[in-house]
């Protein structure tokens, strides 16, 4: 990197585009800039190092090693989490670097789960696979703040996704709603929105944009118990949720590729209703009654006044003309799903005509704002829009072959007008 | 917040840390060194787990009870007071929703499995349906059983478990009174 950096000044001084004196000062500058990327790559690998070491220690003591005594096996179940303890204690107390009180809290992680472990084994306690998460987690969840530990943030939400999963879909296991994900989500948030405040642009606020939508998207259906229909409008609202989260101020001026909500809330707007723009949806999927007293009902609430609490924040902040289509779909599907519930027919016709309305909108976000990916995304609704169609309607070959070349047609004819009027903008500049 | 401050608050977690296994051996050592010992007909089988390793799943074969009582819910709590019948054997004198003042037996405390009402049969899970084993006997254990059961050997696969207040500890599952990781290593002889 270094020498490609000096190469280019080098270059510069040759063309005489800088001077001297310039080069110089533009190498004095980068020569005494703390390099921050080796130590940020030494505290990965160390992360990753612990995290193998953790995850040996589970498989070594799961071998069940039937020749040594109870003792023993008491003993090699305490020893790994003393360890780890020491060296969190230790990194707290002298004050050490990041890399160690990451290293060392990830490790702490990974052996609080193999000591219960093996506890479990010894006395050959049977205990869930959800039960064994909950406890493991919530004895790691001071961690993340006495550490001030972005990894045990992850680690954290991915393991509580785990619980979640182990304990709402699992086969064999309690197969109830994980209420307590949403307590253990509750306790790991304020980290995340401290994070959001310090470091918007760091790529653990990132990482965490993406895991955090991605979690809920996962677990929501353990939510729904009998009341499946409601699932669907769960999700749709949730996805309204995420996108009107990635268009608040905080997250809107970040690059696309940060903004997991804006992303995930999109592509699960749009896939909600492809499903539902089948009409077979309707007739054998949506059709048991919906009990207003279920539990469903409830997360169904509080969804939809969370989406329109924040769609209604967006107004205030930006104005209505900043707001979109995609922003109020998680409202029309609403109103359209409780009244085509009752033997309407325009639901699927409604559906349709709104699945292309979006695909225009990103068509024209996308020309707007000069950019190619979204752009793209928007043909790409309209042409799954076409292919899905293909499937339950009596169309002549011929017409959807003319269709297909058309929409092709479309694709290129629109970038291409998109590159034109790019470098028109860029020649003005 | 001080780094102090901080220590005295990790020290509370790692006492947490340490103290939910301490308690969770203490207990079980407890029911092992003052609970009532039982031999429970069984039959193994060998599933594993991605934390605790191999195990075998223990089928019992008094897990069937018949009953004409239809109100019992899946994932209920149910006591179960046992009894040994001739052989040696636990077998269950009652089952009830409560815990029963008047009734002297042991009782261990399990779940409702699932109660099936064209036959009038409740099965009970029992909390001690698990015995952890070596990865390389676990399924040999399985086989051992199996093969016993095709040659119509006398059925005498028991788990040996210890029972004090509703709480149960498994502490070996025996094949002829051997225990199942010797009898195993026998077998490989």
């Amino acid at each position: 990197m270094k020498s490609k950096f000096q190469n280019n000044i080098n270059e510069l001084l040759q063309e005489q585009i800088i001077s001297k004196e310039v080069a110089q000062n533009i190498e004095n500058y980068y020569n005494n800039k703390p390099n921050t990327s080796t130590s940020k790559l030494f505290t990965v690998f160390s992360v990753l190092g612990s995290t193998l070491i953790g995850l040996g220690i589970i498989l070594i003591l799961a071998h069940n090693w039937d020749h040594f005594v109870k003792g023993i096996k008491t003993t090699l179940a305490f020893l790994p989490l003393v360890i780890a303890q020491f060296f969190v204690g230790f990194s707290i107390l002298k004050k050490k670097s990041k890399t160690w009180k990451e290293a060392s809290g990830v490790f702490l992680f990974f052996t609080v789960g193999s000591s219960m472990a093996l506890v479990a084994q010894i006395y050959n306690i049977p205990g869930d696979l959800s039960s064994y998460l909950l406890t493991w987690i919530a004895l790691c969840l001071p961690l993340i703040y006495l550490l001030n530990s972005h990894v045990l943030a992850i680690v954290s939400l991915v393991f509580t996704t785990y619980y979640a999963c182990a304990y709402g879909y699992f086969y064999n296991t309690s197969h109830g709603t994980p209420w307590l994900y949403i307590v253990l989500l509750a306790v790991i948030i304020p980290y995340y929105i401290m994070l959001i405040k310090q470091k918007t642009s760091a790529n653990i606020v990132s990482v965490l944009n993406w895991f955090f939508p991605l979690s809920l998207t996962i677990v929501l259906a353990s939510f729904v118990q009998s009341n499946e229909s409601l699932g669907y409008v769960m999700y749709v609202c949730l996805f309204g949720c995420f996108y009107n989260l990635g268009k608040l101020p905080h997250f809107n001026n970040i690059q696309l590729r940060r903004n997991g909500y804006l992303v995930l809330g999109s592509l699960g707007t749009v896939f909600m209703l492809l499903l539902s723009s089948f009409e077979w949806i309707w007739k054998d999927v949506l059709k048991d009654n919906i009990l207003v007293n279920g539990q469903e009902t409830y997360v169904l609430l509080v969804l939809f006044i969370t989406s329109f609490g924040l769609l209604f924040f967006n107004y205030l902040k930006k104005g209505v003309r900043s707001l979109n289509l995609y922003q109020f779909i998680f409202i029309i599907f609403s109103g359209i799903f409780f009244t085509g519930f009752y033997g309407l027919n325009f639901p699927v016709v409604f559906i349709n005509v709104l699945i292309l309305l979006l695909g225009i909108m990103a068509v024209k976000i996308g020309a707007d704002k000069y950019h190619f990916g979204v752009l793209n995304y928007g043909l790409f609704i309209i042409v799954i829009l076409i292919v899905c169609r293909f499937f339950d309607t009596n169309m002549s070959f011929v017409i959807r072959g003319l269709l297909f070349v058309s929409v092709g047609v479309g694709f290129f004819l629109t970038n291409y007008i998109m590159l034109n009027k790019k470098k028109l903008k860029e020649v003005k500049r | 917040m001080k780094t102090i401050h901080i220590f005295i608050i990790f020290l509370l977690v790692v006492v947490v840390q340490l103290f939910v296994p301490a308690k969770m051996i203490l207990n079980q050592e407890s029911v092992i060194e003052h609970g009532e010992v039982f031999k429970f007909k069984t039959q193994p089988i060998d599933p594993s787990d991605p934390f605790k390793g191999k195990y075998i799943n223990l089928n019992y074969t008094i897990s069937n009870i018949t009953t004409t009582d239809s109100l019992w819910k899946r994932r209920a709590p149910i006591y179960v007071y046992l009894e040994t019948d001739s052989l040696g054997y636990a077998k269950i004198q009652t089952v009830s929703r409560t815990i029963l003042a008047e009734n002297n037996n042991t009782y261990v405390k399990a779940s409702v499995q699932w109660y099936a009402k064209y036959n009038n049969q409740l099965n009970i899970n029992f909390p001690f349906n698990r015995y952890y084993m070596k990865e390389t006997k676990a399924y040999d254990a399985e086989i051992a059983v199996r093969n016993r059961q095709r040659d119509s050997l006398l059925d005498n696969t028991y788990a040996l478990v210890y029972v004090k207040q509703g709480d149960a500890v498994l502490t070996d599952v025996l094949i002829d009174d051997i225990p199942i990781k010797n009898y195993v290593e026998k077998k490989e002889e």
